[in-house]
C-alpha cells in the first residue's frame, strides 16, 4: 500500500518565481489497485509519480510503502517512461536484462526472465534487435517488458502510450490490460487521456494545477476483465458518463486557467 | 513531389545505369573533371610553379620510391602519432568531466574557445622560445591543434546523453559510477569517436603547418625545399602524398567510428 500525506513540492522557476508543483497531496493507493493519475499539464502528476518513484524530492510530506518511508528508488518498484528509455546502443535482450544486470542477477537466469517477457509483450524474434530499428509502439513493449522483468510490486508508468500513434496506443492499452488481469500488481498510471485513464483504472485521481492539488477521485464501476471486451465496455454507458463527467471538470479547470491567464 | 515523378523513371532505366548511380561514380567524375581542368590550366597558364596533372602523377612515382620521401615521412608522423595520442590521452577524460560537471565547464569554457578560435600558428614562436625546435615542441603543436576538437566533441556527447536513460538507471538502483558505466561512457561513445576523427584531421594540419613555419624539416622541409628550387611536379607529388594520407586516417577513423558506435543514427556520413 502506498500511503501519501501532505505532499508539498515548490519550484523555482527561471525568473525567480515560486511555483507550486503540488500543495498538500493526499493518497491511498492499495495493494493490486490499477490506479491512474489525469489532470491537465503542470498539475504536478508526473511530479508525484517521480516522487513515488524516489527520483524527486519534495518540500513537506511523507510516502510511506507498506509503512516504510521512501527515500530513495528501491526494488520493490519500477517504472515505464513516456520516451520509452531505451538503451539505443542494446539489443532487446539486454534492454530487457538491464534491470536485473544492474541488480546483480546472474547471466543465465535473468536471459530467461528476459525471454519470458519478451515472449509475453510479443516480441519474439526481435531479441537481437536495436530499438533504432523498431517501432514506437514495439519499444515501449521493450520497456514494459523490461520494468517487469524485475518483478516489482508496484509498476509506475508516466504516460507510457503518450508517444505513440493513436492506434497503436488502443492495442497497447489492451494488452496491458490483459497482463495486467493475468500479474495483478500495483499500477500508478499517470495520462491526460480520460478514455485511457477510465479504461485502465480501478479509480480516476483527477488532479487541478497551480497548486497540484486533487479535485477528485472517481471510481470506476466497470467489470474486470476488461480486456476481452474492450469495445463492448468503451459503448457501455458508464464509460460514457464517467468519461463525459471527467472533460467537463478538465474542461472547466482549463477555462478558469485561461480567465486567469487573461486577468494577468 | 519530385520523388512521385521521378521514381518510375528510375526503376524503368536499365539495371546497369542503375549500379552506376552510386556516390562512387559522382566521385570519378567529379575527380576527372578536375584532372582535366588542372590539366588545361598548367600547360597554357601553370608557368614554373604550377605543373599539369599528368607532371604531378609522373612526379609522384619517383617520389613514393624515394628514401628522401619516407625519411621525411616517418620523421613528420613520429609528431603526429605522438601528439595525436597525447589530444587523445587528454582531451577524451578533460571532455567527459566538463560534460559532467557544470561549474568546471564554466570555469573553463573561456579557455576552450581562446583555444578554438586562436589561430594556432601564432603561437609558434612562443613554443620555439619555450621547448625549442625538438620533436617536443611539434608534439605539443599537433596536440594543441587536435584537442580542442576532441575535447569540445566529447563534452557534448556526455551532455546530450538523454538524462531519462539515466533516471531509468537509478529506478533499478544504479549508483554513480554504474551510471557512468551502463549510461554516461556509452551514450557518448559515438561523440567520441566523432571527436577523434575530427581532432585527427586537425592533427594532420598542425603536424605540416608546425614543419613549415617552425623548424624546415622533413615533410614541410620538402614542400619548402621543392619551392626554393622551382621543382613543382615534385612540391605537388608531396602534397598529393600529404592529402592522401589525410585521406586514408579519416576514412580509417570513419570505420572505426561505424565499427564501434554502430547505433549511431549518421556516424561519418552526415557529419563528415
Amino acid at each position: 500500500m502506498i500511503e501519501i500525506n501532505q505532499l508539498t513540492k515548490t519550484f523555482t522557476s527561471q525568473d525567480g518565481t515560486p511555483v507550486h508543483a503540488l500543495g498538500g497531496v493526499d493518497l491511498t493507493v492499495n495493494d493490486n489497485e490499477f490506479l491512474t493519475l489525469l489532470g491537465p499539464s503542470g498539475c504536478g502528476k508526473t511530479t508525484m509519480l517521480k516522487m513515488i518513484a524516489g527520483l524527486q524530492g519534495w518540500d513537506g510530506g511523507t510516502i510511506t510503502i507498506d509503512g516504510k518511508a521512501v527515500t530513495g528508488p528501491g526494488p520493490d518498484r519500477s517504472m515505464v517512461f513516456q520516451n520509452f528509455a531505451l538503451l539505443p546502443w542494446a539489443t532487446v535482450m539486454d534492454n530487457v536484462c538491464f534491470g536485473l544486470r544492474l541488480r546483480g542477477t546472474e547471466r543465465r537466469a535473468r536471459e530467461e526472465r528476459a525471454q519470458e517477457l519478451i515472449e509475453m509483450v510479443g516480441l519474439s524474434g526481435f531479441e537481437s534487435k536495436r530499438p533504432g530499428e523498431l517501432s514506437g509502439g514495439m519499444q515501449q513493449r521493450v520497456g514494459i517488458a523490461r520494468a517487469l522483468a524485475v518483478d516489482p510490486q508496484i509498476l509506475l508508468m508516466d504516460e507510457p502510450f503518450g508517444a505513440v500513434d493513436e492506434q497503436t496506443r488502443r492495442l497497447l492499452q489492451e494488452e496491458l490490460l490483459s497482463i495486467w488481469e493475468r500479474n495483478r500488481l500495483t499500477v500508478v498510471f499517470v495520462t491526460h487521456s480520460m478514455e485511457e485513464a477510465v479504461l485502465l483504472g480501478d479509480r480516476v485521481v483527477l488532479m487541478s494545477a497551480r497548486p497540484g492539488q486533487i479535485s477528485e477521485i472517481v471510481e470506476v464501476p466497470l467489470a474486470r476483465p476488461r480486456s476481452s471486451d474492450v469495445g463492448g465496455l468503451e459503448r457501455s454507458r458508464e464509460y460514457t458518463e464517467i468519461t463525459a463527467h471527467l472533460w467537463d471538470q478538465l474542461r472547466s479547470m482549463h477555462s478558469e486557467h485561461r480567465a486567469v491567464e487573461a486577468v494577468r | 513531389m519530385t520523388s512521385l515523378t521521378h521514381e518510375p523513371e528510375r526503376s524503368a532505366r536499365p539495371a546497369m545505369l542503375n549500379r552506376l548511380d552510386s556516390p562512387l561514380t559522382y566521385q570519378i567524375l567529379t575527380f576527372a573533371l578536375f584532372a582535366i581542368g588542372w590539366q588545361i590550366y598548367g600547360t597554357f597558364f601553370g608557368g614554373l610553379l604550377v605543373p599539369t596533372f599528368t607532371e604531378t602523377v609522373a612526379a609522384l612515382v619517383p617520389t613514393l620510391v624515394s628514401a628522401e620521401f619516407w625519411e621525411a615521412f616517418v620523421v613528420s608522423n613520429q609528431a603526429l602519432v605522438l601528439g595525436f595520442a597525447a589530444a587523445v590521452a587528454i582531451g577524451v577524460p578533460t571532455g567527459i568531466v566538463l560534460g559532467r560537471f557544470r561549474t568546471l565547464e564554466r570555469l573553463s569554457n573561456v579557455y576552450l574557445n581562446i583555444l578554438l578560435v586562436t589561430p594556432m600558428a601564432a603561437i609558434i614562436p612562443l613554443l620555439v622560445m619555450s621547448v625549442g625546435f625538438g620533436l617536443l615542441s611539434r608534439v605539443i603543436l599537433v596536440t594543441l591543434f587536435a584537442v580542442v576538437m576532441i575535447i569540445v566533441n566529447v563534452r557534448a556527447g556526455i551532455r546530450q546523453v538523454d538524462p531519462s536513460l539515466i533516471q531509468m538507471a537509478r529506478t533499478f538502483g544504479a549508483g554513480e559510477a554504474q551510471i557512468w558505466r551502463e549510461i554516461l561512457l556509452p551514450g557518448a561513445l559515438p561523440s567520441i569517436m566523432t571527436g577523434i576523427r575530427l581532432g585527427l584531421g586537425r592533427a594532420v594540419t598542425g603536424m605540416v603547418i608546425v614543419e613549415l613555419l617552425m623548424v624546415s624539416l622533413a615533410l614541410g622541409g620538402l614542400i619548402l625545399e621543392y619551392r626554393g628550387s622551382f621543382n613543382g611536379p615534385a612540391l605537388y607529388a608531396v602534397i598529393v602524398a600529404i592529402i592522401a594520407e589525410a585521406l586514408v586516417l579519416i576514412s580509417a577513423a570513419q570505420w572505426l567510428e561505424r565499427r564501434i558506435a554502430p547505433w549511431a543514427p549518421s556516424a561519418g556520413k552526415a557529419r563528415s
